[in-house]
């Protein structure tokens, strides 16, 4: 285990232990009140966590800017919602359909699209996503998805419910983004992964070098797509629901909110990025009412000004410079610096 | 026979066209058709109006700006207000000026002081707690008036105004934070950036007090102005609105460019981000102030004319009546919207003559194709930008009020023109202006279609029975068109710059 790895680890390990400590310290049961409100907001957290770590791996590694990414998320809702609720599959059968049919659409969507570049590829990313869009919420399929309403009443097995037993569901969904993370870690840090590093650098350079561009874009496009909808199946399973907002742009500037936010090319980055943002949407909320949404949108407007590279992107680019500037400073403070410690001989050889 | 070649995508989508419009006609009486046709005018010149702003931005500047449908929204709230009472933008555009008027100091302070980095944080903070107190407990919904105005009385907000005492401290505050801000936006490389001399400076001080004079001017005589726009014809009022339209979309589109999308030219992925994240803010704005519901507008006077004699029987004599429909082939059509497509012809023929036949236009041109070079060629092209910039953002506000009464105000109509607007360019090419107008014709005739498809049917030819689809399906053919654009010829019909 690498020193690297020390932050994260700990991390993890007060994620574990969080509910148990905040019964502790509230005196609340563990499934009731505050503990059961917070299990709660980070089970929130992690899925968007989850969902924000697909788009980094698009926009961060590969270089590519997608409008659309909700449809893979909205997808991956409606297929398990349908599936569980009028299929009567189940669960576990329900979540592997998810992935089929998420790898499936992003295939035929990759290929479709990496055909052009830049501006176009985001458009019709954004046209597709907008195509799904009206199809879930076109009255004709209302005995399908519910239309605008949307589709409710998802049944789930007792013991992962989260109403009944949201400490389950709390633990499935952190292990979720552990496992998740671990992967897009090591699909990363892959020759694959430096392809694709490569590609977001310069891609004629890539190509003349040998390598098929295309295959590899679309190989991005559909582990990103893969991941999104299961972090839209997981959100089905939590909310019990599928609805249009979750397929609308906003869910895609949520997950463009979250990377840059995070910092984007970092894979734990948008994971932040997902965290800060709903307990700073609860914060806000609470204090200052419906004029949230708003100060989120001119704190996004300043951090695309000021802080391109997000939190641990700046972290990553600044942070070394940063402690090696205090660390200098508080020695300073002490006493202990090399300058004051060698003192006067410095003054001394100089004359 | 080369004319037939470098132009054959122009040639096959238009004999496609022909067949698609002479396939879809069959079975259909003229009036009908014809009706659907000027139908779809009226939407593609409104769709126009947005998408050449776009079009014209994207192709010189590479910039695409998503809030081009949000200038639209916002150009529409601004001619609505000022038509329906313009207590709201009476109250709250001197506050604006003030601080606009105290940041324009910079380049002045710039010269003489440069702040450490750690003062010019602290007066940014500093400006932003004078910006919020300036505008504590500002009674900012309360001046909207909703109800339809009738000539010479004031709809009912009547209290909501606060004090003249207390909006003169609001102004002094939003001026004073003008001015920090100023202190903290000045840096030495700033004041030399900007090489007015003393000529800059002194031009750039009476725009200042020019602006403040405004504000002031509106502060003080906000109820008789008041009076007087209510009292006017309401016609007289929607030239007003057109032209407050316009130029609030102008001036937005200026402060954005200036302020917002200048600095990230090094990052241009940034830019594309940062117009997203004005959309947010945009629509959040306007559900706050004038609410998520929306309005209508009542139709100016020289199409409201409902009496006996009404619908006109045909155009000339619907100038003497003023009908609001006119009859078109025994059809009444609402008379209002042959006034969009007139805007729409006329901007049209106006933006081909500027790009064709003034200087300003030759150096757009000319940028479109190598921005580069025209800046090798000693020409301000950062200047050229803002001016387009505000050139296509005032279209964009000025299609937003030609059309309020037509379809009303409402937040959604941002996102809903500003898809259209994305369509319209691809098809029609990206930074091509005839092209946003041949994809604008071919969106608008779609959408008309469209709903006429929803409406009644469409007799195809192999089908016994009308084809009849939702809503969904009108929405969902103008996106899908786009998509076989994009996969089919990227660039678009006439589009000039390779992708």
């Amino acid at each position: 285990m690498s020193r690297k790895n020390l932050p994260l680890l700990i991390l993890l390990i007060l994620l574990v232990i969080f509910p148990f400590a905040l019964t502790l310290v509230t005196g609340q049961p563990i499934d009731k009140g505050a503990p059961r409100f917070w299990q709660g907001l980070l089970i929130q957290v992690y899925i968007l966590a989850v969902f924000a770590l697909s788009y980094d791996l698009l926009m961060g590694y590969l270089g590519i800017l997608s409008f659309g990414h909700a449809l893979f998320f909205g997808t991956g809702a409606y297929a398990l919602g349908i599936l569980l609720k009028y299929a009567h599959w189940s669960l576990p059968a329900a979540l592997l359909a998810v992935v089929a049919l998420t790898a499936a659409q992003s295939l035929f969507i990759g290929l479709l699209s990496l055909r052009v570049r830049g501006v176009y590829f985001t458009m019709l990313t954004l046209a597709f996503a907008t195509v799904g869009f009206i199809l879930v919420e076109a009255s004709d399929f209302r005995n399908w998805t519910g239309a605008e309403d949307g589709l409710h009443g998802i049944e789930l097995p007792d013991f992962i419910s989260p109403i009944l037993n949201r400490l389950t569901f709390y633990f499935v969904a952190l292990a979720f983004a552990v496992v998740i993370y671990l992967l897009a870690r090591r699909m990363v840090d892959s020759p694959s992964g430096r392809v694709w590093q490569a590609i977001r650098e310069n891609e004629p350079r890539a190509i003349s070098i040998g390598y098929n561009t295309l295959w590899f874009k679309v190989q991005g496009v559909v582990i990103s797509g893969i991941i999104a909808g299961l972090a839209g199946a997981l959100n089905a399973m939590w909310e019990l629901s599928a609805t249009p907002q979750m397929m609308d742009s906003g869910m895609t500037i949520n997950a463009l909110l979250m990377t840059i936010i995070g910092g984007v090319g970092t894979l734990i980055g948008p994971m932040l990025g997902a965290a800060v943002l709903q307990l700073l949407g609860y914060t806000l909320n609470a204090t200052l009412g419906a004029v949230w949404q708003l100060a989120i949108g001119i704190l996004y407007v300043l951090l695309v000004l000021f802080l391109p590279y997000g939190i641990v992107g700046t972290w990553r680019n600044h942070g070394a410079s940063w402690q090696q500037v205090w660390r200098e400073r508080i020695e300073k403070w002490m006493g202990t610096d090399q300058v004051t410690k060698r003192g006067s001989s410095n003054v001394k050889r100089e004359t | 026979m080369t004319f037939f070649r470098s132009n054959r995508t122009l040639l096959i989508t238009i004999a496609v066209a022909i067949i698609i419009v002479f396939l879809a006609t069959r079975g259909m009486s003229a009036p009908t058709a014809v009706s659907i046709l000027l139908s779809g005018l009226t939407l593609g010149s409104l769709f126009f109006l947005v998408a050449s702003g776009l079009s014209l931005i994207f192709g010189l500047m590479d910039v695409l700006n998503f809030a081009h449908g949000s200038l639209f929204m916002l150009g529409a709230y601004a001619g609505w207000t000022i038509y329906t009472n313009p207590r709201l933008i009476l109250n709250t555009a001197p506050l604006g000026f003030a601080l606009i008027a105290g940041v324009m100091l910079m380049p002045i302070v710039a010269r003489k002081i440069s702040l450490p980095r750690v003062a010019r944080y602290v007066a940014a903070l500093l400006a932003a707690a004078l910006v919020l107190l300036s505008v504590r407990d500002f009674p900012l919904q309360k001046l909207v008036a909703f109800g339809t105005t009738v000539s010479g009385q004031v709809v009912a907000t009547v209290d909501a105004q606060e004090s003249l005492n207390a909006m003169l401290t609001r102004f002094a505050l939003m001026l004073v934070a003008g001015i920090v801000l100023s202190f903290a936006w000045a840096r030495r490389e700033k004041a030399n950036e900007e090489t007015e001399g003393t000529k800059g400076t002194w031009s750039r001080i009476g725009a200042m007090t020019g602006l403040l004079v405004a504000a002031l001017v509106m502060l003080f005589g906000r109820d008789a102005m008041e009076q007087v726009v209510l009292g006017t014809d309401s016609n007289l009022r929607f030239v007003i609105a057109l032209l407050v339209g316009a130029g609030t979309g102008a001036g937005l589109g200026a402060l954005m460019e200036f302020g917002l999308i200048r600095p990230l030219y090094a990052r241009p992925i940034y830019q594309v981000l940062l117009t997203l994240g004005l959309v947010f803010i945009f629509d959040q704005v306007v559900r706050l102030v004038w609410g998520p519901a929306g309005a209508f507008m009542q139709m100016p006077g020289w199409f409201a004319n409902t009496g006996k004699e009404c619908p006109a029987p045909n155009l000339i004599d619907w100038f003497g009546l003023h009908c609001d429909a006119i009859l078109v082939l025994g059809r009444p059509f609402p008379s209002y919207r042959l006034f969009i497509i007139l805007v729409g012809v006329v901007m049209l023929i106006g933006i081909g003559a500027l790009l064709r036949g003034s200087r300003l236009g030759m150096i757009i041109r000319a940028g479109v194709q190598d921005s580069a070079m025209v800046e090798a060629l000693g020409i301000n092209v950062r200047r050229v930008f803002t001016i387009v910039f505000a050139l296509g953002a005032g279209l964009a506000g000025l299609g937003g009020v030609v059309a309020t009464p037509f379809l009303g105000v409402y937040p959604g109509m941002a996102l809903e023109f500003l898809l259209q607007a994305f369509i319209v360019v691809v098809i029609g090419g990206l930074g091509s202006v005839p092209g946003a107008a041949l994809g604008a014709l071919v969106v608008g005739l779609a959408r008309a279609y469209g709903d006429q498809v929803v409406l009644t049917g469409i007799q195809l030819p192999f089908m016994t029975e009308p084809f009849t689809g939702s809503p969904a399906i009108a929405r969902a053919s103008t996106v899908l068109i786009m998509v076989i654009v994009l996969l089919l010829k990227p660039t678009g019909l006439l589009g000039k710059k390779e992708g």
